[in-house]
């Protein structure tokens, strides 16, 4: 318009009225960008080689107009002196200061600074006519009042004029230096942080991580890392690209001093701060990856969490680039990432600290057990001494004192020789046993050892054997040792041979000596042959001479012979016998040269031997041992009647009768006659003490309170294992019928007092033989089930335990003497304190009143009152007598192997939480209600004391906050947190403890409820737990941390993203820990004014996958603005990948849009398909142009699209992430992101964008990431402009071609230019009258089926007031006739009008 | 600069004077109408085919002129006059929809 100059109307206030011809030229050649070409106007041109824009060629002319109509960055320069021209974009990218100055300079003069980097460059244009290309190329420009390091893409391309001469350049230009240095310091960061995961020492992490800050000297020209002692002073741990003891680089500070080159005190509070470095000494300071040296330095804390710093990081800063937040936030991630570092190294040193401490504590403990074997044989001693002594002293006296005498010694010799071997053993395991060797004859010393047993081997009856022929060299032996290896073999050997032989054999076999000790013994089980020389392995249950042994006589034994570099081997067969076969090396080779002596002692039996053979003649029947005689005489025929082996003790009689002179009387008699006699006085004391050990024979007086004689024999006979107990009774009533009645109640004889003590004895002995013959059978069970390992139970029909053996009172506490135990059975846990685990005991026997058979694990409480488990197995029997149906049942204490159980499954629990646990807070509130579970708690409380004011609580109900806690669980908690770290406490009401929580001491209580025990087993778990949970939280602490840095990157890359308008974008990431992956978006502003879009996918995940997508990115970008053809660009783009390691199979969809148009030109590299989303509500799939993913086939022809978008539809590019979900077609995941975009027509763009994500998240948040593009066609428009009313024409113009892009019709189009006019025309007005000069904004946004106009201005809104401004009154009327909805916000900083208008 | 305008004056064959506008109206030339309007007395028709804006400034302008002009107005800008009231003051004449004065941007 405005081409027809005739009858043009001038308004008088109009300036230029006198324009010459020229000028009009010229503000036509400038004409397309208002700004720029208004100075390019002024520039006095005629000074120029150039002349005046007049007189400009048209090829000049052409060159400045395509130059400022683009939207992209570009300068020009034309003519001899190579005179500069730039368009707005350019300005504002990279002239910066210098404009408008330089607008007709020579290049030269514009660039001086880079002018040896380009001059060639241009040189090489103007001369060859080819362009050139240079990508990321380092230029030192001064735009912004300094020298600043920045990186340019750019392409010169030659300029003709006229004629066809070479007469200047074009350089389209686009600005790197956010990606290069991006880049760069992403490279530093991801190394800083590529090997934390082995823990190495403080120092180590120090130098590596000096190492990677080394790799960058151009964001950091040097750093020093100073750490703070406890004293206060900073050390130097660390430092890069400056010698140590430099003059800024100390090597301690200390943190008061005035003069301190570093502020260590404001470094210590946690501040930031930055430090200019003194001018006078620049000169010596080093430079790093520059020619001149920093000018200032940033301080920054490194911060450890909940407590002061570790120290700080020192970092020169680069002269060339601003400290702006990017810099700053860099080096800060660097110190955090050298922080989390010293975290590790100290943790892990503090871990070697522990576990040095829990070795110390195992020394501390062989020492304490040694010490106390030690302390053992000074009583033992002062024992045996004076004992010796009284023998001597009492030898002639009456023969029970010399027995007892006798007693005394055996046992205090066998004790003796007990805490030696234990010594021993203590010895051996703390690798303290003084081994001393020597030449040994080793057939003579063995002989002389042997015959020490000679005489108590043949006085047992067998052939002793000794086949020892001298050896032609000397063994080296330990004299005690050996001794105490042949007198273990030998009394082993005795103990288990009742007829035979024992043999003793040496011989000399390859190399060594041959050791055998054989015996025609009982031999030993093939089951039990592995474990024969375990330690406290007793072969149980079988013929021996004697049932004792601590089973730990053959593990010495091998012991032994190991020290001497020796073999033993054992050889046997059940009922022939068994052969113990040692090897010993000649020499001295296999044995320490410094315990070698070479004084041959003479060779004889130490004293040593003497316990060994006193115990073995205890073993011996009684008659071969002269010190045995009196004790076992007067059992010997009851013995020999039995015909069994085994101990012969006297019978055993009770006497029940309430006559003290009786009882005394009748004691008398009987130990007269060797029985063992014990007395009660009553029949109920009887029948406890005959239920605790059944004797041979109760005596019994017919006549007693509480229980008579008669009474006592009806309660023996009813009880089972009481009724074989034979009863003598004693009566004064004479008389056929007293003695029939007590014989009728079961009584075995009868006894009329008086009687003659000759008539008592006869009858018992009569009475014990019988019964001892009638009971054979029961005495045989009761010894079995005595000597079962397992505790043995019978219960009756109803459940009452009536039998149980002697295992069963080891367990539980609970002895024969009680029995029945009716239930509820007295060691079931208590109902009210801990009901959960009576109820498990309780449901366990009721299932064995119901059930065939069965097992159980099951809580049961000691008669001392400690929990125990056991694990229970029943079946039922018949009693063959009664004919009752009983139940037979056996358990095992587990309590030992429930613990454990129950650790290793709350440890397993606890680490797959944390392992799942995708930060901090799920890790604790998961870990909490393990713990809930885990202990049937009420509820599980946390409270961490971090920086806040507040304690911040985590608990297993409802969420908590800290004021809202009842007064005395705070109290609780705050007094945890004076405990010791990791140390359990507990009350009756719960139990509690201290961690460390990344954010600082956490207190955590488990409220019980009722009162419950809380065992040591039970502290025990919860500490280790704890340990567990401490250790879980930094470790997710860590990766919380790192995928911030990962995603704090990602978005870096990505953005800052200037997006034109029209567009939304989002990246989201995947939601479990570090999965950043490689999705990405790009719009790329092309020369021509169209618009690149591209959205791609790199496979795999983290650091790697974000590197791989920068450059894809980068290539990309480059390659659309070389040549706007998506197919030709993913072709290229093929070639690229295939040499990125990782680019192979990157999925991208990659388009070029015409804003204007809509028009779209696409190619799909094996992406989703886009999704088009008309007004319509219809869609379509951008489905063609497909082909295989990057790199797959190179240097084939990708194929192209085109559409062409119609107003007010929706574009949708996004990666996979947000449609793709396991067990779903692909389709679905598309439809229902396109019903996302139709359900959101009526959204501001960003708004649709966020509407997306939301709407396509799945349940748990994503698994993949994902990266979104929306454009909705056409764009805002958005126009700022003078405050002049001349500016009305243009902005209705503008106005008008977008409507036009809307596809509205006319008359609502002209409706709402209508509108917007008037409101412009008002903004204006208020410009003028206020504050001449300021702007006024329109803004122009379609939506689907609305259209929404904003104009503001920096004005009051005049209130129309008819009489004074009726036009401004018909203005408002206006707009509020034309649109639907107008709004009129007057603000102080101006008034905003809103209008709305529906347009469907 | 202002918004392009042209005033074309002139008369019809029955000689009542003629105003010929072209371009658009709006604040920035609205005294350059007055003046041309206030430059004639008597009836006077008012011929807007070719106006494709009419604001209300240049409302203003007419309504002072109302009472003896006639309006010729394209259909675009009907609604404009029938909101302001000025439809209701003088006489409008629709201008044929083929005329060549229909706004082409």
């Amino acid at each position: 318009m405005g081409a027809e100059e005739s009858e043009r109307v001038r308004p008088a206030t109009d300036a230029g009225a006198n324009v010459s011809a020229a000028d009009i030229l010229a503000t036509d050649v400038f004409a397309a960008d208002s700004e720029v070409g208004r100075d390019l106007a002024v520039v006095d041109w005629a000074a120029t080689p150039l002349g005046p824009p007049a007189e400009w060629q048209q090829s000049l002319q052409t060159a400045v107009s395509i130059l400022l109509s683009s939207r992209f960055p570009m300068w020009m320069a034309w003519g001899p002196e190579l005179t500069f021209f730039c368009n707005a974009a350019y300005r504002r990218d990279t002239l910066g200061r210098k404009y408008p100055w330089a607008l007709g300079r020579s290049a030269s003069e514009v660039w001086a600074e880079i002018w040896d980097d380009i001059g060639p460059r241009i040189d090489t244009v103007l001369t060859t006519g080819e362009s050139t290309w240079d990508e990321a190329l380092l230029l030192f420009v001064e735009r912004s009042g300094y020298p600043e390091e920045s990186y340019h893409t750019f392409s010169y391309s030659p300029l003709r004029d006229d004629a066809g001469q070479l007469v200047g350049m074009l350089c389209v230009v686009s600005e790197d230096t956010e990606r290069v240095i991006g880049e760069r310091r992403m490279g530093t960061l991801r190394d800083l942080g590529s090997d934390l995961s082995v823990v190495r020492t403080e120092q180590e992490i120090l130098a590596f991580a000096s190492g990677q800050l080394a790799r960058n000297p151009r964001d950091l020209p040097f750093t020093l890392t100073y750490l703070f002692q406890d004293d206060g002073r900073a050390l130097l741990a660390g430092s890069t690209g400056i010698p140590d003891g430099h003059p800024i680089a100390p090597l301690t500070l200390s943190s008061d001093g005035p003069a301190a080159v570093w502020p260590a005190a404001a470094v210590a509070r946690g501040e930031s701060t930055v430090v200019a470095l003194a001018a006078p000494s620049l000169a010596d300071q080093p430079t790093g990856g520059w020619t001149e040296p920093p000018t200032e330095a940033l301080v920054v804390p490194l911060l450890q969490q909940g407590r002061a710093p570790y120290g700080f990081l020192v970092a020169g800063l680069n002269r060339y680039r601003p400290l702006d937040d990017g810099y700053q936030g860099f080096i800060e991630l660097a110190a955090g990432h050298i922080a989390t570092g010293i975290a590790s190294a100290r943790s892990y040193q503090a871990q070697q600290r522990r576990a040095e401490d829990l070795a110390e504590l195992d020394r501390a403990k062989t020492t304490f057990f040694s010490n106390i074997s030690h302390e053992f044989r000074t009583p033992l001693t002062l024992i045996m001494g004076p004992l010796e002594e009284l023998r001597g002293q009492l030898a002639t006296s009456d023969a029970r004192v010399r027995e007892e005498l006798e007693v005394i010694h055996r046992n205090g010799l066998r004790l003796g020789k007990l805490v030696n071997t234990l010594l021993d053993f203590s010895r051996i395991e703390a690798g303290r046993m003084q081994a001393s060797y020597e030449p040994v004859d080793l057939a003579l010393f063995t002989a002389e050892l042997a015959s020490v047993f000679r005489s108590a081997i043949e006085k047992a009856g067998l052939v002793f054997t000794v086949d020892c022929p001298p050896l032609e060299e000397p063994v080296y032996l330990d004299r005690d040792m050996w001794e105490k290896v042949v007198l273990n073999l030998l009394s082993n050997a005795l103990k288990f041979t009742f007829s035979g032989s024992i043999t003793v054999t040496l011989r000399a076999e390859d190399g060594g000596a041959l050791v055998t000790v054989m015996d025609t013994g009982i031999g030993v089980p093939v089951g039990e042959m592995p474990r024969l020389f375990e330690r406290f392995h007793r072969i149980e249950n079988t013929r021996s001479r004697y049932n004792e042994g601590s089973g730990i006589g053959l593990a010495l034994v091998q012991e032994l012979v190991g020290l001497h570099g020796g073999t033993i081997a054992a050889e046997s067969s059940e009922g022939v016998g068994t052969s113990f076969a040692i090897r010993l090396p000649f020499g001295t080779a296999h044995l320490p040269p410094d315990s070698l002596t070479s004084a041959p002692e003479s060779p004889t039996a130490s004293s040593a031997a003497v316990p060994y053979v006193q115990e073995a003649l205890r073993w011996l029947p009684a008659g071969h041992s002269t010190a045995a005689v009196e004790e076992t005489a007067s059992s010997a025929s009851a013995n020999a009647s039995a015909g069994e082996p085994g101990p012969a003790a006297p019978p055993y009689v009770l006497i029940a009768d309430d006559n003290a002179d009786m009882r005394e009387y009748l004691t008398r008699i009987l130990k007269g006659a060797d029985y063992r006699v014990s007395s009660v006085n009553d029949g109920q004391d009887a029948l406890r003490a005959i239920r605790a050990h059944p004797p041979d024979l109760v005596v019994s007086d017919v006549m007693m309170p509480r229980l008579d004689g008669l009474s006592l024999v009806a309660a023996l006979r009813t009880d089972p294992r009481t009724a074989s107990v034979p009863v003598l009774l004693l009566s004064a009533r004479a008389g056929q019928e007293a003695s029939i009645e007590g014989l009728q109640a079961g009584a075995d004889d009868y006894l009329v007092k008086p009687f003659a003590a000759a008539e008592l004895l006869a009858r018992v002995r009569a009475n014990v033989e019988l019964a001892r013959l009638r009971t054979h059978h029961a005495r045989w069970r009761t010894a079995l089930v005595d000597s079962l390992q397992e505790a043995f139970f019978v219960c009756d029909e109803r459940g009452a335990v009536i039998e149980i053996n002697t295992a069963f009172t080891d367990i539980l506490g609970f002895g024969p003497e009680d029995l029945p135990y009716a239930p509820i059975h007295p060691w079931w846990p208590n109902a009210e304190t801990d009901p959960d685990a009576h109820r498990r005991t309780a449901d366990a026997f009721a299932g064995l009143l119901d059930q065939s058979h069965g097992s159980y694990t099951i809580p049961v409480t000691h008669r001392d009152g400690h929990r125990l488990w056991i694990s229970a197995t029943f079946n039922p029997a018949q009693d063959p007598e009664s004919g009752r149906r009983v139940i037979v049942g056996t358990f095992r204490d587990v309590t030992a192997e429930h613990h454990a159980i129950q650790r290793d499954s709350a440890l397993a629990t606890l680490s797959t939480c944390l392992s799942q646990a995708t930060n901090v807070s799920d890790a604790l509130s998961g870990t909490l209600s393990e713990l809930k579970g885990l202990w049937r708690a009420r509820g599980v409380l946390a409270a961490v004391f971090g920086r806040g004011d507040a304690p911040f609580v985590t608990a297993t109900g409802a969420p908590t906050l800290w004021h809202e806690l009842p007064p005395e669980q705070r109290q609780t908690l705050t007094d945890l947190r004076e405990r010791p770290l990791l140390t359990p406490t507990a009350d009756p009401t719960g139990a509690g403890i201290l961690i460390e929580h990344p954010d600082g001491p956490l207190a955590l209580w488990i409220d019980l409820g009722s009162s419950r025990p809380f065992t040591s087993e039970d502290q025990l778990l919860l500490s280790l737990l704890a340990g567990h949970l401490a250790q879980g939280l930094v470790r997710v602490h860590q990766i919380d941390q790192q995928r911030e840095t990962a995603l704090a990157l990602q978005r870096a890359i990505l953005g800052p993203a200037q997006l034109p308008q029209g567009f939304a974008v989002r990246y989201e990431p995947a939601t479990r820990p570090l999965e950043v992956g490689g999705d990405w978006y790009d719009t790329v502003a092309l020369p021509d004014g169209r618009i690149g879009i591209v959205v791609g996918d790199c496979v795999g995940r983290g650091l790697e996958a974000a590197t791989v997508m920068g450059q894809l990115r980068s290539a990309c970008r480059a390659l659309l603005l070389q040549d706007a053809s998506p197919a030709r660009v993913l072709t290229a783009l093929d070639r690229f990948a295939a040499g990125v390691p990782g680019a192979m199979c990157t999925t991208v969809f990659c388009g070029v849009l015409d804003p204007g148009s809509g028009r779209l030109t696409y190619s799909s590299a094996g992406h989703p398909p886009g999704i088009l989303a008309h007004a319509d509500g219809t869609t379509l799939l951008l489905e063609e142009g497909r082909s295989t993913p990057l790199a797959i086939q190179p240097d084939f022809q990708r194929p192209e699209a085109h559409c062409t978008m119609p107003a007010r539809a929706t574009l949708l590019l996004y990666t996979d992430g947000l449609v793709e979900r396991r067990r779903r077609p692909l389709s679905a995941g598309i439809d229902q992101a396109s019903e996302a975009v139709h359900q959101g027509r009526d959204c501001a763009l960003d708004e649709l964008a966020t509407q997306v994500m939301s709407h396509l998240a799945p349940a748990g948040g994503y698994d993949d990431d994902v990266a979104l593009l929306l454009y909705r066609h056409p764009g805002p428009l958005d126009m700022t402009f003078p405050a002049q009313s001349q500016q009305l024409a243009p902005v209705r113009s503008a106005l008008r071609s977008w409507l036009a892009q809307c596809e509205l019709p006319p008359q609502t189009a002209h409706n709402i230019l209508v509108a917007a006019g008037e409101a412009c025309a008002n903004a204006i007005e208020h410009g003028h009258r206020h504050t001449p000069g300021d702007t006024v904004r329109l803004r122009a946004e379609a939506f689907v089926d609305n259209l929404h106009l904003t104009i503001a201005d920096t004005g009051q809104w005049k209130t129309p007031i008819a009489a004074v401004n009726t036009h401004r009154g018909r203005g408002l009327a206006l707009m509020r006739a034309m649109m639907q909805q107008v709004t009129v916000t007057p603000g102080p900083a101006g008034t905003i009008v809103d209008m709305h208008l529906r347009i469907v | 600069m202002t918004t392009p305008l042209t005033l074309t004056p002139g008369h019809r064959a029955d000689g009542t004077s003629l105003l010929t506008v072209a371009g658009e109206i709006d604040m920035s030339n609205t005294s350059a109408l007055a003046a041309a309007l206030d430059s004639t007395r008597d009836r006077l028709i008012l011929d807007l085919t070719a106006v494709d804006y009419l604001d209300s400034a240049g409302l203003s302008v007419l309504f002072a002129h109302a009472h003896r002009m006639e309006l010729i107005a394209p259909p675009l800008l009907t609604s404009v006059l029938a909101i302001s009231g000025i439809a209701e003051l003088t006489t409008v004449h629709e201008a044929p929809p083929s005329d060549a004065g229909t706004p082409q941007h």
